[in-house]
């Protein structure tokens, strides 16, 4: 499907993910609607909604440089932090009246100690406590599940006192419903890379899943549903990549690095990243007693993890097998940042799987804004070779 | 860390040492041979959690990180396990000491536990490590538990981690055959308690100006009563008579021998390995002593609170959150990191504070912004040096050398 013919839902998805700020984003606020961010896909954005505010996952868009958060970042910490900081510094995230950061990892979870140092012009500025290991067989996940719980308990009042907002039971179960559906209809986006040539590209694929935290949610819902209807009816594209790949490793922002892969005739039918295919895999249980618990279990248990939570590379080993056959993938691709110790230690065990598996693999150092096609264009060329163009 | 050959100022601390190195060589680290050859059970886990309940249990234990000290960097290899570690294909930036761990365990050079215990602290390196252990597959029988640490440091949260150790105690049982007595490990405790306080009273004495002694003194007190006689009188007494000779020294008023004390400051990370090529020479031609280091200081720890087993765990707990060096300041706010750094500037009377930024610590190089701007409230210079304190090829110590003479000479503080 040529761009000229993309469906107008979709272009407008594409255009929410291009930059901050997007008009539907602009709308919620100039119609005096509050927004907080957040960082990673730990932090459940149905506590968000439900107290009536528009979640907006912090991403480094539209950033060029870290100048301003480097007073505060050394070279040693992750870009993907310093470039979305920076943001924040220059008053690019003046839209948002909270920020929740997580203890996930070290780099993240000194954004705010920095954010309340800076200071940064949230008025709410949270830390959030979550679980960095699922637990383990003999002693299972419960006590954690019981004390995540707690902390999202904990987050919730400290919402509803600094905001005046009240976040009931029967606004978190509509949240959870919300972003329920929000999930099912990311899942059948990603269906459309089953197809032995994909309807959507990787780069377009990973802009709709961002929109998805950068706008209303129902006004997502309803542009994705669209966008979909037109795809999934529009006729297969002719022919085939060269191989069909998978991607791993923390969230891809910036378009280009996708692009180098397809300029080489590659297509990139499923990942797992921090934006991608892992949070759209289970769904929060929305007949639970209590929906905090049903959060609390949907982000320890069921949730595929990323690898700073200590006891998931099992699971998440699962889950990319479980992604090769079902998207029929020649070849993993493992992309990181040089200073993430989480996700790089991890593939030193990935590799020894895929390995096992005879599944070709490729580790990419990279930075946040994508900068070297030329020698990635190389190696890319290069690894292709070796999927055998199983397309 | 390799130790200045130069002792302490007198007999005293020759004796101090080589009685350290008797009761390291008797310690479950020392015997670990021993114990492989006669297949005696053992625990292994990333951290030393709870020694206690290993002293108290005899059960050996091993802390895997500390293997890339013990099997690579004190024996000249850790250069090799390093490079070793990175043809794994895993992290480059992962702290060297935890890429050498890494090696010798992917290359079954660890011994086999028959138990492992971990906990999601302090760093993202040590999940990574913990991740190994967990998925590597000669070790793949082996019974394992991974706990979940709060960052929070409420009563709450501290009983949370409590709880969850207390569950390990049935499965070393199971693992080593050795039975777990309440009583014992009261005892053990109460022996805890003694040494950990007379870490804080041998810390205090260090105030003294001139310094009695230097501050590896404070590493090695840290390791009697932490790693190699936690619980255990031998070690209580071997720190009792470090501090009834520090103290003798301090009213006598006397300074490190041989060396005119011109100014103070504190290296507020680990020791590097290299402290050999270092700190003798700051002492000798700038008169600079170093006061402390981040596991000679003594917080102080909180006291084991031994009137039940629930409230054994929770002070365990609360031991490792906000007693133990480097988890306390790793795994907390920027302000507790950079609250100590000022703690040891302003008690110690310490003219400069060197931030040595290990390459590995990451949440310390998110800090240097609120720890510098703590720092010139108080109006003490602060250096950032960025070194590697394991692996020497990274900055070597003639930079480092280099970077603190001019830090020293531009503050004003050369004399």
């Amino acid at each position: 499907m040529s761009d000229s013919i993309r469906p107008a839902a979709l272009k407008a998805l594409l255009t929410a993910a291009a930059s901050l700020r997007n008009p539907e984003l602009d709308a919620w606020t100039s119609a005096g609607g509050r927004v907080i961010g957040y960082y990673c896909p730990f932090i459940p954005e149905e506590l968000f909604l439900a107290g009536g505010f528009l979640p907006f996952r912090m991403r480094g868009t539209g950033s060029t440089d870290t100048d301003q958060a480097d007073a505060f970042f050394d070279h040693l910490n992750c870009p993907f932090v310093r470039h979305s900081f920076d943001l924040a510094l220059r008053g690019d995230y003046s839209f948002l009246q909270g920020l929740v950061v997580g203890t996930g990892c070290d780099h993240l979870r000194r954004i705010y100690d920095n954010a309340l140092h800076a200071p940064l012009e949230a008025s709410f500025v949270y830390l959030l406590d979550h679980p960095r290991t699922m637990g383990s067989e003999e002693e299972g996940a419960e006590p954690i599940v019981r004390y995540y719980r707690e902390q999202l308990s904990k987050l919730k009042e400290a919402l509803e006192n600094h905001f005046g907002v009240a976040v009931t039971v029967p606004a978190l179960r509509a949240a959870i419903s919300l972003c329920n559906e929000t999930r099912r209809l990311q899942r059948r986006l990603y269906d459309l890379s089953v197809a032995p040539a994909p309807k959507v590209s990787a780069s377009e694929r990973a802009a709709v899943m961002m929109a998805g935290a950068s706008m209303p949610k129902e006004r997502y819902n309803a542009l994705l549903s669209e966008a979909l209807k037109e795809l999934e009816t529009a006729p297969e594209t002719p022919g085939k990549a060269l191989a069909r790949l998978m991607i791993v490793g923390p969230a891809i922002e910036d378009p280009a690095f996708y692009e180098v892969f397809e300029e080489q005739g590659a297509a990139i039918v499923v990942d797992d990243t921090c934006f991608g295919a892992r949070t759209v895999q289970a769904l929060v249980d929305e007949e639970a007693p209590d929906p905090l618990t049903a959060l609390a279990k949907y982000q320890v248990v069921d949730m595929p993890f990323c690898p700073k939570i200590g006891g998931s590379h099992a699971h998440r080993l699962r889950f990319i097998q479980e992604m090769v056959a079902r998207y029929r993938v020649d070849g993993v691709i493992a992309q990181g940042y040089v200073s993430c110790d989480a996700w790089g230690c991890s593939y030193a065990l990935l590799r020894e799987a895929m390995q096992e598996a005879g599944i070709p693999y490729l580790r990419v150092e990279r930075e946040y804004i994508h900068s070297e096609s030329g020698q990635l264009s190389t190696r890319i060329q290069a690894f292709l070779e070796t999927t055998g163009g199983r397309g | 860390m390799t130790l200045p050959a130069a002792s302490q100022p007198a007999d005293a601390y020759a004796q101090l040492k080589s009685e350290f190195g008797s009761m390291t060589a008797a310690s479950f680290q020392g015997r670990m041979a021993e114990y492989v050859a006669s297949g005696t059970p053992i625990v292994a886990g990333t951290d030393d959690f709870f020694p206690e309940l290993f002293t108290a249990m005899e059960v050996p234990f091993y802390f895997v990180v500390r293997q890339g000290l013990e099997l690579a960097f004190h024996v000249g290899k850790g250069p090799e396990a390093v490079d070793g570690y990175n043809e794994l294909g895993g992290s480059s930036s992962l702290c060297s000491l935890q890429k050498a761990a890494a090696y010798l365990l992917m290359k079954g050079r660890l011994p086999k536990p028959s138990a492992i215990v971990m906990t999601s602290t302090s760093c993202d390196g040590q999940t990574a490590v913990n991740e190994m252990m967990a998925n590597y597959a000669p070790w793949s029988d082996v019974p394992k538990m991974s706990f979940d640490a709060s960052f929070e440091k409420d009563e709450a949260s501290m009983e949370y981690l409590g709880k969850q150790w207390m569950r390990f105690i049935p499965l070393v049982e199971k693992a080593t055959g050795r039975k777990f007595d309440l009583d014992r490990l009261k005892e053990v405790c109460e022996e805890s308690n003694r040494q950990t306080r007379l870490l804080f009273d041998f810390q205090e004495l260090r105030r003294a100006v001139p310094s009695p002694v230097r501050a590896e003194w404070g590493f090695l007190a840290y390791m009697a009563a932490r790693w190699s006689g936690c619980g255990r009188p031998l070690a209580t007494a071997w720190l009792q008579r470090l501090f009834d000779t520090t103290e003798r020294r301090v009213r006598d008023g006397k300074g490190i021998d041989g060396v005119e004390e011109k100014i103070r400051y504190a290296w507020f990370d680990i020791l590097p390995c290299w402290s050999d090529q270092l700190f003798p020479r700051l002492e000798r031609e700038l008169g600079a002593v170093n006061l402390m280091d981040l596991y000679g200081y003594s917080a102080p720890w909180p006291v084991i609170d031994t009137s039940t087993l629930e409230t054994i765990f929770t002070s365990f707990a609360k031991r490792f959150l906000i007693g133990n060096p480097m988890t306390r300041q790793i795994f907390a706010l920027s302000t507790v990191y950079g609250g100590d750094a000022v703690h040891i500037a302003k008690n110690f009377k310490c003219d400069a504070i060197l931030m040595p930024s290990h390459v590995g610590h990451k949440d310390g190089a998110a800090s240097h912004r609120v720890v510098h701007d703590l720092f010139r409230e108080i109006g003490v210079p602060f250096l950032v040096v960025g070194c590697d304190v394991f692996d020497e090829r990274y900055m070597t110590s003639d930079v480092v050398f280099n970077k603190i003479e001019a830090f020293f000479d531009t503050s004003g503080l050369r004399r």
